[in-house]
């Protein structure tokens, strides 16, 4: 096989096996393979948060809690919420640049801002919820253990999910890396 | 949507030269058609629409997340056509074919499926975000690199 051939086989490659209805239905999100999955997802736990937002102070005794307490607790339940709706949108349009490069760069840059926001946001919400409990609590010796034990959980958590982060970008800088030849770089 | 119906053959090849796995391929598929769909009124009209299409289908082919399965080890040579090239066993090259882009990395990917559809240097350029003179030197790097994996 020499590369004229390649040529050849290229452009005879392809099969049309997709009609006109099926294409259709490929533009809704509901018959998408994975954006489907995720708007569930995003639905689920944004309908959970607000559920949560509007019965905390009743359920937890919020009246008993500090004011201090109770903000933190609204406000990283609101930024949880925010970072939901945030994270969707860009998974929903990866495609912004007038050109291939271009378009990776921004890419790359939006999952930057992403990791650096879902993380302080998971984290604040973490630690408002562990604040906004044992904002009241007369600590024992047990109840601090229990803490540590708690705030340590936190941390695996948290560190796992910059390894999560950090792998994605890692593989969208190799492929921005790709396309940037020497005499291309600016 | 009759001009991604018309053209669906270029999504068909970079889901192949892209995605290994069947279940993959379709999944990006539909994940192109949806992207087409969505940045078509962006579509102004003043380049050819199969470069426009190549251009969302690519980026969205490299940008898409990747389902972590388990690796495939390629064989460094490639098993000899039984049968020479003719229009019946198209089949058996295609998967030939697609089996030596899968030795290249993305960018390379893209840079010679252009090639192949027979795109200019120029337009090329402008669908990558490369300097049409270092469009040439990177193909001739890669037409290289594929005369070695054919070889």
């Amino acid at each position: 096989m020499e590369l004229n051939d390649l040529k050849t086989g290229w452009q005879n490659a392809g099969v049309a096996l997709k009609n006109e209805s099926d294409i259709l239905k490929m533009t809704k999100i509901r018959h998408h393979p994975s954006l489907k999955r995720i708007r569930k997802k995003l639905l689920i736990e944004t309908l959970l948060l607000i559920f949560v937002l509007v019965v905390y102070y009743d359920w937890f005794d919020g009246n008993k809690k500090p004011l201090y307490a109770n903000l933190l607790m609204v406000t990283a339940l609101l930024l949880y919420i925010a970072n939901d709706i945030i994270g969707y949108i860009s998974l929903v349009r990866p495609v912004r640049g007038i050109n291939l490069k271009l378009s990776i760069e921004k890419y790359l840059g939006n999952i930057r801002r992403l990791r650096v926001f879902s993380l302080s946001v998971s984290f604040l919400y973490s630690i408002a919820f562990i604040i906004f409990f044992t904002s009241v609590i007369d600590f024992t010796r047990e109840k601090r253990f229990l803490l540590l034990g708690m705030i340590v959980i936190l941390f695996q958590v948290m560190l796992w999910s910059a390894r999560v982060w950090n792998k994605r970008i890692k593989e969208l800088k190799q492929q921005a890396k790709d396309l940037v030849f020497d005499g291309d770089k600016a | 949507m009759k001009s991604i119906n018309e053209q669906q053959k270029i999504i068909y090849k970079v889901c192949r030269i892209y995605r290994d796995s069947r279940e993959d391929q379709e999944d990006l598929f539909q994940e192109i058609v949806y992207q087409l769909w969505k940045s078509y009124p962006s579509f102004k009209g003043d380049s050819k629409i199969s470069s426009w299409m190549y251009r969302i289908a690519l980026n969205t082919a490299m940008a898409a997340y990747r389902k972590r399965r388990a690796p495939i080890d390629y064989v460094e040579e490639f098993p000899e056509p039984i049968h020479p090239y003719t229009e019946s066993t198209v089949p058996e090259n295609q998967e030939r074919l697609f089996s030596i882009f899968r030795h290249l990395n993305d960018s390379e990917k893209a840079l010679v499926s252009l090639y192949l559809e027979d795109f200019s240097y120029l337009e090329i350029a402008e669908i990558t975000g490369i300097s049409e003179s270092n469009v040439g030197v990177r193909l001739n790097r890669i037409k290289n690199k594929l005369k070695e994996l054919i070889n």
